[in-house]
């Protein structure tokens, strides 16, 4: 198959179940929303180190928030509903309530849910106050701009992470242009993230590794320095450069959709601009149970 | 298809008691059936033909036309379904309701939504003393639901309530929150003396500052509350009632208190952005 010129292998990539909640973060403005998403979703690229995977799904309108300021959405997800409401925890407890004028909602409705205001209210030291409008109950807990304020409570959702496909391209400036564009398009689309910094991984990998203390290591066979010492690598003489992109979503149309919109944008740029091929990553099942087909998706 | 049509005939001498007319107790009767319910009226019994005249309609709604403030407990118990009453309505409208919704097009007598534990009650008239508070011997008023007030309100408003919501756009009486456990209480006119008195938790805002507040509030001054303007954008959008909340602004004067039980509920009364 091609698009553009650019080959499609007949590959799929491979994903794995994940459990994902979304937050509503609002402040004064734009400015200090955006300070706190982003804390928030820092250090939160892979679940193999990072203990979880954040990215900033869109901006909100006033409008569209519950407090009627303007804010930001991010999706988290992790392993475990367990590590979920740990991440939560720890990142809106030291991100989201340590942004001056910031306050944080449930962005997902779900009968599964995890603490949210509920375990950092006992920041309030006794002065906490909670409030119940419209049958959800809200954490007031005062602190030295105010008061945060934060939903008591946020919806787990069943998710999937690492989605992904492999750009190769002329060089690495070919390849970043092409994967902005395939970002830009993956952030259209509702109920997906991109979670590796500026939405792409330079340095992807494979389970395991020739190191019994390793988890993951190098995905060798897209390494181009190395494609004349590796006997199983997939690259040709002119691909210099492999970018990923990960995709997580909360549901599997999120990700099929934002793996296809991706692809394209990508393809858009073609072999003149040097994007040759697009691959992704599997791991013979290995990884997870979600087998997103290259070709089919494509169709 | 309309609703159950209770239509007052004939004024009764004494108060009736109409909690055993609610739609959820009166889903599957005939019209024959529900006219012959007994209803208590002082120290006696009447059938409910007796004062009504009574036309079938849809089951789960109930409409009380002609009424007057001889009729006590008017939907005390609901637990679902719509109650209109064309008039006056007595004491204890919606006593311990779990839910539902009661619209009454007049003035209300006391104690109504006491106890209320769901649903919503709307009195376009006048309310009477203890709006949504506890039931005599009872250690805590309503537990849930909202109470909308078009008029006044008497005294004890919100007394010992637990949760919920009430609304008065008009003025309310004295003790207004009294001995108040938790909740929200709005008051868009003026409120009378000792306001939140005895108040452990909960929120009462008042769009006018009282001529008085307690010694045992204290100030936290002038501030801007993220609470309202959740408050002032969310409860429009369940109440349609509300929507003139959705125009103010969240700035307060905070009085924490009644400090002689504890100090942590709070009085906010709204300031005008200068």
């Amino acid at each position: 198959m091609r698009i553009n010129g650019v080959q499609i292998d007949d590959t799929f990539a491979e994903a794995f179940s994940m459990k994902a909640t979304r937050l509503v973060i609002t402040a004064i403005d734009l400015y200090w929303a955006y300070r706190a998403a982003n804390s928030f979703t820092g250090f939160a690229s892979s679940v193999i180190d990072c203990g979880c995977e954040a990215a900033i799904e869109r901006e909100l309108k006033p409008a569209e928030t519950p407090d009627g300021r303007p804010g930001i959405a991010v999706i988290i997800f992790a392993m475990s509903t367990k590590q979920l409401s740990e991440q939560v925890r720890k990142r809106v407890g030291q991100s989201v309530m340590t942004t001056a004028t910031s306050a944080c909602f449930s962005g997902l409705e779900s009968q599964s849910r995890i603490p949210l205001g509920r375990s950092l209210r006992f920041f309030g030291d006794g002065y906490q106050m909670s409030k119940n409008v419209n049958g959800i109950r809200y954490w007031r807990i005062p602190v030295m701009h105010g008061e945060f304020l934060c939903e008591e409570t946020t919806g787990v959702v069943p998710a999937i992470g690492g989605g992904n496909f492999l750009v190769m391209a002329k060089t690495s400036r070919h390849g970043l242009a092409a994967c902005r564009a395939a970002v830009r398009a993956i952030s259209r689309i509702h109920g997906a993230g991109t979670t590796f910094p500026g939405g792409i991984v330079g340095s992807g990998s494979k389970i395991g590794s020739r190191y019994s203390f390793m988890t993951a290591s190098t995905n060798h066979r897209f390494c181009p320095t190395i494609k004349g010492l590796v006997s199983d690598t997939e690259l040709t003489g002119e691909i210099g450069s492999v970018l990923e992109i990960v995709v997580d979503g909360i549901d599997e149309r999120a990700v099929r959709r934002a793996m296809r919109d991706g692809i394209r944008a990508a393809c858009a740029f073609g072999p003149r601009k040097g994007i040759y091929r697009i691959s992704a990553g599997q791991y013979g099942g290995k990884l997870g149970p979600y087998h997103f087909h290259l070709h089919e998706l494509l169709k | 298809m309309s609703a159950l049509t209770l239509t007052l005939t004939a004024c009764p001498a004494e108060s009736v008691d109409m909690s055993p007319l609610v739609p959820d107790r009166l889903r599957g009767l005939r019209t024959a059936d529900v006219g012959a319910l007994r209803l208590r009226c002082g120290n006696r019994t009447l059938r409910v033909r007796e004062i009504f005249r009574v036309a079938s309609g849809e089951a789960g709604r109930l409409r009380v036309l002609r009424s007057t403030a001889r009729l006590d407990a008017v939907g005390a118990g609901l637990q679902a379904g719509v109650i209109e009453v064309h008039g006056p309505v007595g004491a204890q409208l919606g006593r311990k309701m779990a839910g539902g919704s009661i619209r009454v097009d007049g003035d209300a007598g006391v104690g109504a939504g006491c106890g209320m534990s769901g649903g919503s009650i709307t009195i376009t008239g006048r309310a009477g003393d203890f709006v949504g508070a506890a039931l005599p011997g009872e250690a805590a008023g309503m537990t849930a639901g909202t109470i909308y007030i078009r008029g006044d309100a008497g005294d004890r408003v919100g007394d010992r309530q637990q949760r919920g919501l009430i609304v008065i756009e008009g003025d309310v009486g004295d003790y207004c929150g009294s001995r108040m456990l938790a909740g929200t209480i709005i008051v868009l006119g003026a409120a009378g003396r000792y306001v939140g008195a005895g108040m452990r938790r909960g929120t009462i805002i008042l769009r006018h500052r009282p001529r008085l507040i307690g010694a045992t509030f204290n100030s936290c001054g002038g501030l801007k509350m993220e609470i309202l303007r959740l408050l002032f954008r969310q409860l429009p959008r369940a109440h349609r009632r509300l929507a003139s909340l959705k125009a103010m602004k969240p700035l307060a004067e905070r009085f924490a208190g009644d400090l002689a039980v504890g100090g942590h509920g709070e009085l906010l009364v709204l300031q005008d952005p200068d």
